[in-house]
């Protein structure tokens, strides 16, 4: 590549990013001038901009409720975490297994077409009722959030391995075990990865809506005090360090996909 | 053991396959019965579509017939195995595999060391020129590259019966003849029995021992050229792939075989 173009390119990039930093900018500015200074909106309804940080840095260091902000942020975590775990620990190799063994996938499908439509959420007084209202129940509705995609995928991936691998592998003297683990496995890792991605995300909107309805503590928690105490900005807090974690959780997964599919072009 | 006597390597007896299509079924391969000699390479050409695959996959294992049997030292063949080992006309690489790690695909299965495993497939990345590339993934790899791993992983599990299907199709002419002359020496360095797909008469001729014309769908056998020993063109095989196919011998050959070929292809009116 020239210099020029090179220098060109350079130009396009910083312009995107001087683009970016002003919406950002100008959005807070909008929000500023409709609170403060025209006083558009009541502080009651919607804090300023400036409420909504200041109220992050000082629960940092005085507790809302039984924690302080990064207390809540732990558990929210820690739920999250122990819910993935226990989706992806028997989602995947459920998936493995039902797109490998055809009487196992006639057994289980019937079960699974019957739950999988029915919205996470709508497991709650169940989960509630089965497992309390402490990390039990949390960890329960996100990981049914988590489960089915999660699962669907890795069937799907099973099922669907390019025929003539397993045909090379046959004729190179590998066993049916053998192939499970050394060719459809393998091959089968990117739709898996893919719907971890998807699940998670769904599993991070169950934990949301498993801690407004039965908790005290988690970001979910925050954003429901804020409602009953009228307090909005701890709502804003909640709801911006929520979209944070969704943020970092796709974040690290793409770099995990893209470490396990390195074999593949880009 | 006698040339002319060499035991059955493979058989087929009135083998017939039906392939479904879009819910129809239709006869792939109608009543094909043939030998293949221990240590003979035999090529079969034939119009496109005429079966010549589906009749090689019911030697490996992976087609049954619906009629007939097809047998290797007189037993059935029931199902794939590693002792015919097949080279797909569209490489089949393992994409998260090393060219190493290719190589090395069978070989564990059948119990060899590791120290050995190690040793056979530094040999076979020699044989097939690719130092240097024992770590590349198949995508860093090109076409002819990756043709000579998916060669070298079906050689280097040494099976008794080698089936290979257009092996070199996809490679441009340079390419191909390189690999021609290199299967040809591996061939005669590695004596094995040899079944090859080609749509190449030039192909055919300078690599088989006898060459099989097969018929439009469903495909028959319409008839089997010697190559060796009647037409004696012996040597062929230690020459230059470009010197022979100036041959007289090869060119009458040639003109024989096209003009079934093209026989067979008007007949049938498939183009």
């Amino acid at each position: 590549m020239s210099r020029s173009a090179e220098n060109f390119w350079d130009k396009v990039y910083r312009e995107k990013t001087v683009l970016s930093l002003s919406s950002v900018l100008g959005f807070l500015a909008l929000w500023h001038l409709a609170t403060d200074i025209l006083g558009l909106m009541p502080a009651i309804v919607l804090p300023s901009p400036e409420k909504v940080f200041f109220t992050i840095y000082e629960k940092i260091l005085a507790p809302v409720g039984e924690e302080k902000l990064f207390g809540h942020i732990g558990v929210s975590l820690v739920r999250i975490l122990v819910g993935v775990g226990i989706a992806l620990g028997l989602a995947i190799p459920l998936g493995i297994l039902m797109g490998w063994y055809e009487d196992l996938d006639s057994m289980a499908s019937p079960i699974i077409e019957v739950l999988r439509p029915i919205p996470p959420i709508a497991w709650i007084p169940l989960a509630i009722l089965w497992f309390g209202i402490g990390l039990g129940s949390k960890v329960f509705i996100i990981a049914i959030g988590v489960f089915f995609p999660t699962l669907i995928n890795t069937y799907i991936g099973v099922k669907f391995v390019d025929p003539l691998l397993i045909k090379a592998a046959q004729t190179l003297g590998a066993k049916d075990k053998d192939i499970l683990w050394e060719v459809v496995v393998p091959a089968s890792v990117p739709l898996i990865v893919a719907g971890v991605r998807i699940g998670v995300g769904l599993g991070m909107m169950c934990l949301v809506a498993a801690e407004l309805v039965a908790a005290s503590t988690g970001l979910g928690y925050l954003i429901m005090l804020g409602g009953d105490d009228l307090k909005p900005e701890l709502s804003i807090t909640g709801m911006i360090l929520i979209g944070i974690l969704r943020l970092l959780a796709d974040r690290v997964i793409l770099r995990i996909e893209r470490r396990v599919i390195y074999w593949k072009k880009e | 053991m006698n040339e002319e006597q060499r035991p059955d390597k493979l058989s087929a007896r009135n083998v017939s396959v039906m392939y479904e299509k879009d819910d129809t079924s239709f006869l792939a391969v109608d009543d094909v019965s043939m030998t293949i000699q221990e240590g003979e390479f035999v090529v079969i050409v034939g119009p496109s579509g005429c079966g010549k695959t589906t009749f090689m996959n019911t030697f490996a294992g992976l087609v049954r017939p619906a009629k007939g049997k097809v047998y290797m030292d007189g037993e059935e063949i029931t199902g794939p195995s590693a002792e015919r080992g097949v080279v797909f006309q569209q490489f089949a690489l393992f994409p998260w595999k090393t060219v190493s790690e290719n190589i090395e695909f069978g070989l564990k299965y059948r119990g060899i060391p590791k120290e050995q495993r190690d040793e056979i497939v530094k040999k076979y990345v020699q044989l097939i020129k690719l130092e240097g590339f024992e770590k590349s993934y198949p995508h860093e790899l090109s076409g002819g590259m990756k043709q000579r791993v998916a060669i070298a992983r079906v050689y280097a599990n040494r099976p008794q019966v080698l089936l290979m299907d257009e092996p070199f199709g996809a490679l441009d002419a340079q390419t191909r003849t390189i690999m021609q002359e290199d299967l040809s020496g591996m061939f005669l360095t590695e004596k094995r029995t040899v079944l090859f797909i080609t749509h190449s008469v030039d192909e055919a001729i300078y690599l088989g021992d006898r060459v099989v014309i097969m018929t439009a769908r469903p495909g028959k056998i319409k008839k089997i050229i010697p190559i060796t020993r009647e037409n004696l063109i012996p040597d062929r095989r230690q020459m230059r792939y470009d010197d022979v196919v100036n041959l007289k011998e090869f060119l009458e050959l040639k003109a024989d075989i096209w003009g079934l070929i093209k026989a067979e292809i008007l007949e049938k009116h498939i183009l």
